[in-house]
């Protein structure tokens, strides 16, 4: 209840700053969800929301619900991922169809997306004004998947580029897109390159790429490896490519029936998980499996600032949880309830 | 240990065949008989409840909602005509059998029944049989289970009835039936379909319910010829439905599901000697598809045959004494875009005794066991007892053991599907309470069911969802039946019915109640008849029911209004014409979160009797 008082106050107080400072934007403005944690929670499949829960820098609150607290409607169904670029974030709500627009500390609605995408996964924003959605199309479809590109001045599809299997997760670096295929519901094994509104080439990696991060002229690639079930099962590996050229440097495998996931990155460490265990790893000298630091089954993990965030969505069918480790004793040191199944963790500062 | 089983069974089948019997000199047919007889002559212990044919013909658009405004049964419905599945006790959907003239028809793939792919129409006898069956109808009669049942007759009859429906969102239903008999025949032949675009309004919600639309075509042919010393029957039926899957608040919907069902009986009933004999063969053809994307021809699906045959014999001793074994063989071969091609053989003996000690009481003692498929079968059995204590009270206990299979999606699905599962397994105990004050009628019944071993899908550990063996629940609650029946005077009369549950359904680790499972559900009519014309209401009030395992979210309780009319015509009393108006306050509600249910609608029926 206090939280909910709080957050009226703090709106009301936001729209008066802002109309008062509409030509002076740079000023400070206190916003609800300026520095903090934000966890995307895509909520129950087939029917109910997902909904954005916010833990704030200093761990003192947890609000859950933000977007529907501030605007009063749900954001909809499988809250699937969250991108940003500059003030806004866009929220991509893959089962609804729907890019959800809104100011990324208010979380104000601003605009939404609904045409020119189908069954969109993920967000990047480049240089201001360009944006990228992965779109899967029919997941049982292998050749209807694309990118849209969006054009971030009035938020439309500019353009579409058609891609190979199951996009996913991007990163951007030096204005270009690295996409991974995972393989919508089969597998594949690419990296898709875009430059501007062409694919410019793609690069074959392991099976199954799932996540991502750029150190220095680097990407790292993990890639799952096909999962036993599919009859034809492959080791999960971990690829570097150099950016400067987009080949590759190293492939470092796991054992044929190991498939790692949650790739994510912190200073010099990489951090993974597999088989209920958390492993890191340094960039510098690479030997799989790295150091068992953590154990636990989790449904996403980031690393940021010598703490580990990663969440469990239990069932699946109840409230997750958001649990925090310091990555120098690798103790838990928060744990803080959030949506129905969190599946990404974002951060403002 | 299986071998030992089945032995013990065989000798009790034995010595019941060769025990001296001392048996009514004359047996006639009765006027009207049952295709499954045991509902009738081995469940006096339990709640067993008859739904007129006026409840069926005015709740005629499925059987989902023949049973939620009579029964104490909860469904949970995806949006009107979408998928629905019934929680009978708390149990799950897969634990509530649905019974067609004596076989088990619960899908191959599912386990469940989906009550709005049923037509209720044409069939002579709709039950609702509360508690554990498991002995008689074998996987999946849990919570209770519901029966289809055909009769039969060699009395003079020559009807044939026609009947139209017309309703809001474009909804069109018409039925026809014609009963023949004649010498040694009898021959029943039923057809009705519906079909609507049910783009009902979300009320409030500035939203319609698009992509819903259904059509449901079903035919039904029952025949009976009679011989020497006994009579042998055939029913058949075929179901055809196409639906499109609605959306809800959240999401568009773009899916479809087409789905066939054909189902044949035969069987011979002969007299030798002092045994009625039953042998019967029974084939179940199920197939269903399943389009990702109604507008695109791709489609996953499956399709599966189901072959059961059985031979039973019954004898009735000394008046008091029904001693009846029945050993079943049925084998199933399934196949599918998910679950590959596979097949299952299952052989039962089944042994059911009922002993009416006097007028006042009787007791059951009834014992299954399943022999040759891949699961370890445990005994079934259940025991129970009526007594009659007076004309005014009457007391019910039962007591059984239960079990559900592990379905073809449970055990073969790809990925996931884990070939090592179990059957569930439960027992429970049942008390039921029968009173009579005048024209008042009561019925309490308090149950408590504890089952183990629940399939349910988890998360594993590489990111597939997989089956196991790991719920453990806990039932318990009471359902509470009252009817009030006046004459006002000669020409009018008053008609009140009503039912009120109590469910708790625990998740034994979690400690929480069971999703979809509301702890209150009320329903009730009100009927009021003047000559030939009959005014009905009908109300619904549905608990709140939790949607999330941790018992964090849920869909609101609601209420909800029906009034009906029906009147036949004085000088020509072979039509009957009526209409509803549903949800008449016009009420927002959702069975399932986010999926409205529809706004106030009406419905007009013209029915003719030739």
């Amino acid at each position: 209840m206090m939280n909910k008082i709080l957050f009226v106050i703090m709106t009301a107080l936001l729209f008066i700053s802002c109309s008062n400072d509409d030509d002076t934007p740079q000023e400070y403005i206190p916003a609800a969800f300026e520095k903090g944690i934000l966890i995307t929670n895509e909520g129950p499949f087939g029917n109910g929301s997902g909904n954005i829960t916010f833990v704030s820098e200093d761990y003192s609150t947890v609000t859950q619900n933000i977007y529907r607290t501030v605007n009063g409607t749900q954001l909809g169904n499988i809250v699937q991922s969250m991108g940003f670029q500059d003030a806004n974030a866009y929220i991509v709500v893959n089962n609804s169809n729907k890019i959800m627009v809104a100011n990324r500390y208010s979380f104000e609605a601003v605009d939404s997306i609904k045409t020119g995408i189908n069954n969109p996964r993920y967000f990047i924003g480049v240089d201001g004004n360009k944006g990228y959605i992965t779109n899967w199309g029919d997941p049982n479809d292998t050749n209807d998947d694309f990118v849209a590109v969006l054009d971030l001045r009035d938020n439309t599809v500019s353009s579409t580029i058609p891609v190979s299997f199951g996009p996913e997760r991007m990163v951007s670096y030096n204005s270009k897109i690295y996409v991974a295929h995972q393989g919508g519901f089969g597998q594949n094994n690419v990296i898709s390159v875009i430059s501007g509104n062409t694919l410019e080439s793609t690069i074959t990696v392991g099976d199954v790429p799932n996540s991502m991060v750029v150190s220095g002229n680097s990407l790292f690639v993990l890639c799952g490896g096909n999962p036993n079930y599919t009859g034809n099962e492959t080791a999960g590996s971990l690829v570097e490519i150099n950016l400067s050229n987009n080949e590759i440097l190293n492939t470092y495998t796991f054992g044929t029936v190991e498939h790692p996931s949650n790739l994510t990155m912190d200073g010099n460490n990489l951090f993974y998980s597999l088989d209920g265990k958390v492993y890191s790893l340094n960039i510098t000298s690479i030997s799989l499996p790295g150091n068992n630091i953590i154990d636990g089954f989790f449904y996403t993990m980031e690393a940021k600032d010598g703490m580990l965030y990663a969440t469990d969505a239990d069932d699946f069918a109840s409230r997750g949880s958001l649990i925090i480790y310091d990555l120098s004793t690798n103790q838990q040191v928060q744990d803080f309830q959030t949506g129905i199944v969190p599946g990404g963790i974002y951060f403002n500062e | 240990m299986k071998q030992i089983g089945f032995h013990i069974i065989l000798i009790i089948f034995l010595c019941s065949i060769s025990a001296n019997a001392q048996l009514d000199s004359i047996q006639h047919l009765p006027e009207v008989m049952l295709t499954d007889s045991k509902l009738v002559h081995f469940s006096k212990g339990f709640k067993l409840e008859k739904l007129d044919d006026s409840i069926v013909g005015r709740n005629a658009n499925s059987l989902t909602e023949t049973l939620r405004y009579n029964s104490s049964i909860y469904f949970k419905e995806n949006g009107y005509g979408m998928v629905s599945s019934p929680s009978f006790r708390g149990t799950n959907a897969a634990q509530t059998a649905v019974i067609w003239n004596g076989i088990n028809i619960n899908s191959v793939f599912t386990g469940q029944t989906d009550f709005n792919i049923i037509s209720p129409l044409n069939y002579d006898e709709i039950s609702i049989r509360s508690g554990g069956g498991g002995v008689q109808y074998g996987s999946g009669a849990v919570g209770g289970s519901i029966h289809l049942n055909n009769t039969f007759s060699f009395k003079k009859i020559d009807t044939t009835e026609l009947g139209l429906r017309f309703g809001s969102f474009a909804t069109l239903g018409g039925s026809a039936s014609t009963t023949h008999t004649w010498g040694n025949h009898y021959l029943n032949v039923g057809v009705d379909f519906i079909s609507s675009d049910n783009d009902y309004d979300y009320v409030g919600k500035n939203q319609k319910n698009n992509h819903g639309e259904f059509l449901r075509f079903s035919a039904k042919i029952n025949e009976a010829r009679k011989l020497e010393n006994g009579v042998a029957t055939w029913n058949s039926e075929y179901t055809y439905n196409d639906r499109n899957f609605s959306g809800s608040l959240n999401t568009v919907g773009t899916d479809a599901y087409k789905d066939i069902a054909t189902r044949n009986l035969w069987q011979i009933q002969q007299k030798l000697g002092a045994f009625q004999t039953k042998i019967a063969a029974a084939h179940l053809f199920e197939q269903y598809r399943y389009f990702p994307n109604s507008e695109e021809s791709f489609y996953d699906e499956g399709s599966a045959n189901t072959f059961v045959s059985y031979f039973q014999a019954e004898v009735f001793l000394l008046k008091k004494l029904r001693i009846h074994g029945k050993l079943e063989y049925n084998y199933i071969t399934a196949e599918g875009t998910n679950v590959g091609k596979n097949d299952r053989k299952t052989l039962a003996a089944v042994f059911l005794l009922n002993h009416k000690i006097s007028e006042k009481f009787t007791y059951e003692i009834n014992l299954r066991k399943e022999f040759l498929n891949e699961f370890d079968n445990p005994w079934l059995f259940s025991a129970d007892a009526k007594w009659k204590i007076s004309p005014r009270y009457g007391i019910r206990l039962n007591g059984s053991k239960n079990y559900r299979i592990p379905t073809f999606n449970d055990l073969y699905w790809y990925a996931g599907g884990n070939a090592n599962l179990q059957p569930e397994t439960s027992y429970q105990v049942e008390m039921g309470q029968e009173l009579t004050f005048g024209k008042l009628s009561t019925d309490i019944a308090a149950y408590y069911i504890s089952s183990e071993n629940l399939i349910k899908w988890v998360p594993g550990n590489s990111g597939i969802w997989e089956p196991m063996n790991i719920q453990k629940a806990r039932n318990y609650g009471f359902e509470a039946a009252i009817g009030y029946f006046i004459k006002l005077n000669n020409q009018q009369t008053l008609d009140f019915n009503a039912n009120y549950s109590y469910t708790q359904a625990q998740d034994l680790e979690k400690e929480k109640q069971l999703i979809y499972v509301p702890f209150h559900k009320a329903s009730g009519t009100l009927e009021y008849t003047h000559k030939k014309l009959n005014v009905y209401a009908q109300g619904l009030f549905n608990g709140k029911a939790y949607t999330t395992t941790d018992n964090s979210d849920s869909v609101a309780g609601y209420t909800v209004f029906n009034f009906g009319a029906e009147y036949q015509l004085p000088f020509e009393p072979n039509i009957t014409f009526g209409g509803r108006l549903k949800n008449i306050f016009n009420t927002y509600y959702e069975n399932v979160a986010f999926r409205p249910m529809p706004s106030r609608n009406f419905e007009i029926f013209l029915n003719f009797k030739i």
